[in-house]
């Protein structure tokens, strides 16, 4: 987990320095905000679960940017030969960059979130907490499936092409059941009608992390 | 490779049983009372969806052979039984929208098992995407291998989550019973048996013709190494 944990602080440390990736990604999250806005018609009032498709729209399209970033800055140089060769297991060089796209992704998000209350109306924001809770969770799942995607992509010659095709198919049971919930906590519905909902995307966090653990040494050795 | 007389009998027998299933579901199983002529449409179609299913399964265990063996020939067998997964889940969805048109009204709607299906061929149509952008074996093979793992794990949470909408599919086979006429049901059994017996021969054929392709590429670097 030390290790990890070096990585980690290395990648925030040169994103930090660099700002590439959390600087596109909150522009575009933001530029689909106001697109998304215009498509719907501007100055009308949305019901709850088309707002939550606009702010989830907006999240995943953004955080996809980073993602790319998050292993392929690793073969620029070849770096990654480099980490292979130090005494750091692959499942930690995973477990690294799937915190490092989720704190990318949580960073996005502490604006993109407050920026969507501006332009929707704050009336969405009744349910903070829980909202909170939500987007940690979908966060959680797209890293894990993500990072793993993004290994494959950077071994490719199409990474930017190539990432959202292959992550969307996967992705989309998480991207729906997010809007279904997210809508249901801004229709001010009770907890109970959607939590078993939650458990969904709890389990497809928690699954793929597995699977991504598995299977991450087997992608990362083909660089 | 594979000795003669069996590679000629296997496409007659296919033959045969497309035939007996052609001749069953027009002229022996009854027609059904309030869907009409379209009913007949279910046995290719759940023989079809079920083949699809199959060929996702092995592609799946094949990934985990490959992953575990690293002999190149998982690799052929798991990109073998994708390509014929994805021809037939795509037909799988157009028989299912030629027959909702007319039984629901609509040609799409967003049931649990059509949402699945669809999210299936998004998948296994990005693994062939995948294939086509990296050119060296050994790495195709393990990003393919983990892109079929994933896909399959996929399927069970897909189901789930489709089921925020209410499904209208008609649930004619469920765990305990069969709500089907038995000549209905032996048709079906005849379809089934057709198209296995097809996804067999295409799976035999799409991989001699890979393997023999691998043989050639080799024999060919051989000779430009000076070795023969």
């Amino acid at each position: 987990m030390r290790d990890a944990l070096l990585i980690v602080k290395k990648d925030l440390l040169t994103e930090f320095r660099k700002k590439e990736s959390i600087v596109s990604m909150v522009f575009f999250g933001f530029l689909l905000l106001v697109i998304l806005n215009i498509a719907m018609g501007i100055g009308r009032e949305l019901d709850g679960e088309i707002a939550a498709g606009i702010l989830w729209v907006s999240i995943i399209f953004s955080a996809v940017l980073g993602l790319g970033r998050v292993l392929s800055q690793e073969k620029e140089n070849r770096c990654i030969d480099g980490l292979l060769l130090s005494p750091v297991e692959p499942e930690q060089i995973y477990a690294a960059k799937t915190m490092v796209n989720f704190i990318f992704m949580v960073v996005a998000e502490v604006v993109l979130i407050p920026a969507f209350f501006v332009f929707y109306g704050d009336r969405f924001a009744r349910h903070l907490p829980m909202l909170v809770v939500v987007v940690l969770l979908v966060n959680l799942g797209f890293s894990t499936v993500g990072t793993l995607f993004s290994a494959i992509t950077a071994g490719t010659r199409r990474n930017e092409v190539l990432l959202p095709l292959l992550l969307f198919p996967v992705i989309t049971p998480l991207i729906a059941l997010a809007v279904k919930v997210t809508g249901s906590l801004f229709e001010d519905v009770p907890y109970r009608e959607y939590s078993s909902w939650l458990y969904v995307i709890a389990a497809f966090g928690f699954i793929f992390s597995g699977v991504g653990y598995l299977l991450f040494d087997y992608v990362i050795k083909e660089g | 490779m594979d000795n003669g007389f069996r590679s000629r009998v296997l496409p007659v027998v296919v033959g045969l049983l497309f035939l007996s299933a052609i001749y069953t579901i027009f002229f022996y199983a009854p027609t059904e009372r309030v869907m009409g002529i379209v009913q007949k449409i279910f046995y290719v179609h759940l023989s079809m969806a079920f083949t699809a299913f199959l060929s996702f399964f092995v592609a799946f265990v094949c990934g985990i052979l490959y992953l575990t063996k690293k002999d190149i020939k998982w690799d052929v067998y798991g990109s073998s039984s994708v390509e014929i997964g994805v021809v037939f889940i795509s037909l799988t969805l157009m028989s299912g929208v030629l027959w909702a048109r007319p039984i629901w009204n609509t040609w799409w709607t967003w049931d649990p098992r059509l949402t699945t299906a669809l999210i299936l061929w998004f998948i296994y149509v990005s693994y062939l995407i995948l294939r086509t952008s990296v050119e060296q074996e050994g790495k195709r093979a393990a990003y393919c291998a983990v892109l079929a793992i994933v896909g399959f794990v996929d399927v069970p949470i897909v189901f789930m989550s489709a089921r925020i909408w209410r499904t209208i599919h008609p649930v004619v086979i469920r765990s305990d019973s069969i709500d089907m006429e038995p000549s209905m049901i032996l048709t079906l059994v005849i379809t089934l048996a057709a198209f296995l017996s097809l996804w067999f021969l295409l799976f035999k054929l799409k991989t001699s013709v890979a393997l023999t392709c691998k043989r050639i590429r080799f024999l060919e670097n051989k000779m430009e190494g000076g070795d023969l």
